[in-house]
């Protein structure tokens, strides 16, 4: 009978299992650029009010936030195979599917999860901004998106800063659902270490170590960045 | 020079403005007084279309368009042409108080830094806020903040500024210091229109004076004749309730 924890074998495995950061970073990085893109759109949809947009976001932001992401990964999953598959039919085309790697069909999911959470996180953000500074934009002839640009973004940014960045190390977390549809990111090569031996707490320690380094340094980069940006305040409002 | 012909506002069943008339002449001041909820506020901010009239014809120094054709283009090209100075000041929080000033001349007209920096200056002075110029807005008084605000609506060089209750959410010891810039502005013969609470204020710097109700110029005329020898009943009524000038029945 074996050691009933071993030291040797969890220390022995921690190379293989960071070859998955990399993954692990890429789709949220990926993920959260084209989250923000979608919430961004989804935001101006609901703000002014768009017709057909502003009801197709309510419905998309629903959808996504009353489905568990592990069932919206498999929906992708099995999805866009379908999708390929159908305009293979409809047009005659020849694309093969299999040539597509389960890393893309993962960016696709966690794209569009990310999107529908940060619509709400950044129309809120966006509305945090006074009025009356975007009719003073107006008033001196700036068009919407020059007041947009120079005056409400920044501000959104500033505002929305905390609830982006926790909502990035929540992302980068979340990504450990990746290895259902076997990318080999953290949690995928854990489970692949473990398996090999059958040593299966020592793996997941590892993996659980390594999530809580990389979000202790993202905590530690979010905090500097919060307090350069509260620099203004100490100085008392005066541009440093 | 400002000409409004027949301007009509209507917000759902409410109708603001019921076709408004009223001339600005090239450097003269004109205050509108009135009552809240006379239509004077969107009056004003029909001039500059942050409101779209339903109907009549604004002209604005070269520009004049019928409230039927207002579009993008024309909304770009009346804004270029006025300024406007809110109540609640509406600094550009993310940036300073000489930022404030620079911001539109860089963006909107095009001046490099550099001209924008020295137009800037030049104005951050003339409202004596030239120690505070690398303030946030966050750092400055309602005080301080409206007389920013002045500078900035006078550095676009506009046709005419308009001045929406530039002082009614001012602290009381604070309004001075704004009437004054503002006058010193009038005095420079710079063409405004003001919509304002402040009686004796509208009497010192106005060349005219127009009272509002109900959506209508009901009188309009020097502040002697107005404030003097007020012609409608109602505009005797309304100076009387402001002016304190009770009749005490007991």
């Amino acid at each position: 009978m074996g050691k009933i924890f071993d030291f040797e074998f969890m220390i022995s495995i921690i190379p293989d299992i960071i070859k998955g950061i990399p993954y692990t970073i890429e789709i949220a990085v990926f993920a959260f650029v084209i989250g923000i893109g979608l919430g961004f759109i989804g935001a101006l949809a609901k703000i002014y009010n768009v017709p057909v947009l502003k009801q197709l976001t309510n419905i998309y932001v629903s959808f996504v936030r009353g489905t568990p992401l592990i069932v919206q990964i498999m929906l992708i999953y099995y999805a866009i195979p379908i999708f390929v598959r159908l305009i293979n039919q409809r047009f005659g085309t020849d694309w093969d599917i299999s040539w597509i790697p389960a890393l893309v069909f993962m960016l696709v999911a966690y794209s569009l999860n990310a999107g529908a959470y940060l619509t709400e996180s950044i129309r809120a953000s966006l509305q945090a901004v006074s009025k009356i500074q975007i009719e003073a934009a107006y008033s001196v002839g700036m068009t919407t998106w020059q007041a947009m640009r120079r005056i409400v973004i920044p501000q959104a940014i500033k505002v929305g800063l905390p609830v982006f960045a926790n909502f990035f190390i929540g992302l980068l977390k979340d990504t450990s659902l990746a290895f259902t549809a076997a990318v080999p990111e953290i949690m995928g090569q854990a489970k692949i270490q473990a398996g090999r031996a059958s040593r299966f707490f020592e793996a997941y320690i590892d993996a659980a170590l390594i999530y809580w380094v990389i979000c202790i340094i993202l905590e530690r980069v979010v905090a500097y960045v919060e307090k350069r940006q509260h620099l203004t305040e100490k100085t008392g409002g005066v541009k440093a | 020079m400002i000409e409004i012909k027949g301007i009509k506002k209507r917000f759902r069943n409410n109708e603001v403005l019921k076709g408004v008339d009223l001339t600005v002449e090239e450097g003269q001041t004109v205050s509108l007084i009135g009552s809240s909820g006379s239509g004077k506020s969107t009056l004003l901010r029909c001039i500059n279309l942050l409101e779209t009239p339903d109907e009549g014809k604004i002209s604005i120094a070269d520009l004049s368009f019928d409230a039927k054709e207002i579009n993008r283009n024309v909304r770009a090209k009346a804004r270029r042409r006025t300024a406007m100075v809110f109540q609640n000041f509406g600094l550009f929080e993310n940036k300073t108080a000489l930022e404030n000033i620079m911001e539109a001349l860089i963006v909107v007209q095009k001046k490099t830094p550099a001209e924008a920096l020295e137009i800037g200056l030049d104005y951050i002075e003339r409202v004596g806020m030239e120690d505070h110029r690398n303030h946030y807005p966050q750092a400055l008084s309602g005080g301080q903040k409206q007389r920013i605000a002045i500078a900035r609506a006078l550095a676009l060089d506009p046709k005419i500024i308009l001045f929406d209750e530039p002082t009614s959410a001012l602290d009381p010891e604070l309004v001075q210091e704004v009437l004054n810039v503002i006058k010193k502005v009038s005095n420079e013969r710079t063409t405004m229109l003001i919509v304002t609470h402040e009686m004796d204020f509208a009497r010192d710097i106005s060349d005219k004076v127009a009272f509002m109700s109900e959506g209508q110029i009901l009188e309009i005329g020097t502040p002697q004749e107005l404030f003097g020898n007020p012609k409608e009943e109602r505009t005797r009524q309304f100076l009387d309730r402001y002016l304190q000038r009770f009749t005490y029945v007991i």
